[in-house]
């Protein structure tokens, strides 16, 4: 036992949260600091890029081979006919859905730790819906007549029917990417003409110029902008609680055991917050570093975000928990069935994986070593995404793969497409993120300038969210 | 081109390091009987609409109509689709089913009142427009960054009005000419 005495600064009071910038960077500084990463690039970025690139090409081989040769070139058939293709339309729709909550739902609370983290966070929203649209687009087997999904004047004089979860689903994700997408860009606004007024090159000038839209930062034009941001966070709030919620009616409204449960629309949202804020943690602490964003991305966001995570995790074992009793309690043999034949059926292995990480891996959130130890933060956090992988594939899978007729029992096994589509998404993503923080803002820095403003306002005594912590002393705690 | 000579006006700009200055300058000004006034700041600041006296924002009601026309689009497209023009009987259900319409007509009032929100907005704000008088001025680049700046529209002298802001404590103060 070595006991630590520290000379340097005032001893950490257990109860005070860490500063949420570090430093007392004046507007000009956190300008110049945020926009490092977009003037001067690393070599790590190029790096990353390629590898995103050469996942991105896997993505078209699969999906080129779907096409060609068709649904049959993946893994499921009669009785698994949703496999791959739904696991990750629920998987990537579930990792956006942080973003928003954290870009909105903090918004209304006024949670101030969210500023640094929101841009980053919308934009992983905005990427991992395109990467849940992709699915169910190339999934309905002849994608190129995916348009039948909407209400348009058919020369077939047929309508869709508004009465199916599945095009509920349709106008849900459809609603869900627009308004992500005007949320987002509305906050970058101001950004961009930040961009546009510093940057060096008359090209990067104009293009920036153009997509500022001529904003000047006017008074009357700031009265405006806060009052559409808030109301956009106000929608975007029950926005994301009903997509989630039309995710799990594509399963819940269906007469499957095992999906035909009242808890999934709460259980559903819980396990996407979850996925998404595990997603947000995988992403930012590497992006922290690479950046150079740790002044204002501090250990305080991410130990809130693992206090999320530990509240998330929670009620999502609190779903499993209710979905096995009210399986037992129902008193109906295919139902107390298909929750047996989970976890101890062929897919046993899966089903304890996801027990183990949604349900176990969060409890090491309780203490605070765990909480502020980055690598064991970011090691969990990754392991929760196989996590809620594993969660898909389980209610999917099982599900289906014995119903109630045995005689026409099978084995699901996905093929290569179907991995090379799953990585090939992964990929996609990192490549737009790639390029969005290569040249886009990756923290609000309005926003973050605003706190600041806020922050030194209320004095140096304002308690746990003052500014004024010197840089060298959290970096010894971290 | 005379059209843009008759309208063509005079901006003051005064830049200030911070947003008491300018507030307190900007009350200066109106007192003095200017009313185009306008702050350019990187980000906003609680004092701004009542030291420039201006309004509330109209965005909440071109909120709420947007909102009102998506649910109602919503409810008449599907009652239409599927309960007159193309009947689709699914297990018994009524035609006309409004509780399975809901979800629908929640998605679209969103998603009409945020296009609304957003498209509402960008034209109160004036934008988007590719130039602005202001511009002209080189060191306006610094009302994004880190300082704030007040901007007097007139068609009169601007020689007073200039030794004004200057004693308001203004760290810098030009003019520019042309169409607002």
């Amino acid at each position: 036992m070595s006991v630590e005495i520290r000379t340097v600064g005032r001893a950490p009071d257990p109860l005070e949260p860490g500063p949420l910038i570090l430093g007392t960077p004046d507007d000009r500084q956190l300008n110049d600091e945020l926009l490092g990463h977009v003037y001067r690039p690393g070599r790590a970025w190029i790096l990353l890029f390629l590898l995103a690139a050469g996942g991105t090409s896997l993505l078209l081989l699969g999906v080129t081979v779907t096409l060609v040769v068709g649904i049959g070139a993946w893994g499921n058939n009669v009785p698994v006919a949703w496999a791959f293709g739904i696991i990750n339309f629920v998987w990537w729709i579930g990792i956006g859905h942080a973003g928003t909550l954290i870009s909105a739902i903090l918004l209304l609370f006024q949670q101030k730790w969210r500023t640094s983290i929101n841009r980053f966070a919308e934009a992983m929203t905005l990427f991992a819906v395109m990467q849940a649209g992709l699915f169910p687009l190339i999934h309905v087997g002849r994608p190129w007549f995916a348009y039948w999904l909407f209400p348009y004047p058919a020369t077939l004089g047929v309508w869709p029917n508004f009465k199916s979860p599945l095009i509920w689903d349709v106008f849900a994700v459809s609603t869900y990417f627009t308004v992500s997408l005007l949320f987002w860009y509305l906050g970058l606004i101001p950004d961009l003409a930040a961009l546009r007024d510093t940057s060096k090159g008359l090209l990067r000038r104009r293009v920036y110029g153009v997509f500022a839209l001529g904003w000047r930062g006017s008074a009357r034009a700031w009265r405006h902008y806060r009052i559409a941001y808030l109301l956009l966070a106000g929608l975007a709030t029950p926005l994301v609680l009903s997509v989630h919620t039309i995710v799990s009616f594509d399963f819940a409204v269906a007469q499957l055991p095992g999906w035909h449960t009242t808890i999934f629309p709460p259980y559903f949202v819980a396990g996407a917050v979850f996925s998404g804020f595990a997603m947000v943690l995988t992403l930012v602490i590497p992006a922290r570093k690479l950046l150079g964003l740790e002044r204002v991305i501090t250990m305080r966001h991410l130990e809130t975000m693992t206090k999320v995570l530990l509240v998330t995790g929670l009620m999502v074992a609190y779903g499993y928990m209710m979905e096995h009793f009210i399986a037992w309690y129902s008193g109906n043999p295919y139902e107390q069935f298909v929750f047996l034949n989970r976890a101890t059926g062929p897919y046993a292995p899966v089903y304890w994986l996801m027990i183990f990480c949604n349900v176990v891996l969060p409890q090491i959130f309780w203490f605070k070593q765990a909480r502020t130890t980055v690598a064991v933060i970011w090691v969990a956090s990754v392991l929760i995404n196989v996590g809620m992988w594993c969660e898909r594939f389980i209610i999917i899978v099982t599900s289906l793969h014995r119903d109630f007729l045995p005689s026409s029992w099978a084995i699901y096994k996905p093929t290569w497409v179907d991995w090379s589509i799953l990585l090939g998404t992964m990929g996609f993503f990192s490549f737009l993120f790639l390029l969005f923080v290569r040249y886009l803002p990756a923290v609000a820095i309005t926003e973050v300038k605003e706190l600041r403003h806020e922050l030194a306002a209320h004095g140096p005594s304002a308690g746990h969210d003052a500014v004024g912590v010197p840089l060298a002393e959290e970096e010894s705690n971290a | 081109m005379s059209h843009a000579a008759s309208t063509a006006r005079s901006f003051v700009l005064a830049e200030f390091a911070g947003p008491d200055a300018l507030f307190a300058a900007a009350r200066q000004v109106r007192a003095a009987g200017h009313t185009a006034l306008d702050a350019h700041m990187p980000y906003p600041v609680h004092g701004a609409d009542e030291a420039l006296g201006l309004k509330r924002s109209r965005v909440p009601l071109i909120a709420l109509v947007g909102g009102l026309a998506g649910v109602v689009t919503a409810y008449l497209m599907a009652w239409w689709m599927n309960a007159v023009d193309y009947r689709i009987n699914v297990a018994g259900r009524p035609f006309n089913a409004l509780p399975a319409f809901v979800p629908i007509m929640f998605e679209l009032g969103v998603l009409f009142a945020s296009l609304a929100i957003f498209v509402g907005a960008i034209l109160l704000f004036g934008l988007p427009r590719l130039h602005h008088p202001v511009f002209e001025v080189e060191e306006f680049r610094s009302a994004s960054v880190d300082k704030f700046w007040l901007s007097v529209e007139t068609s009169g002298e601007t020689g007073r009005l200039r030794e004004e802001l200057q004693r308001a404590g203004a760290s810098h103060v030009a003019v520019v000419e042309g169409e607002p």
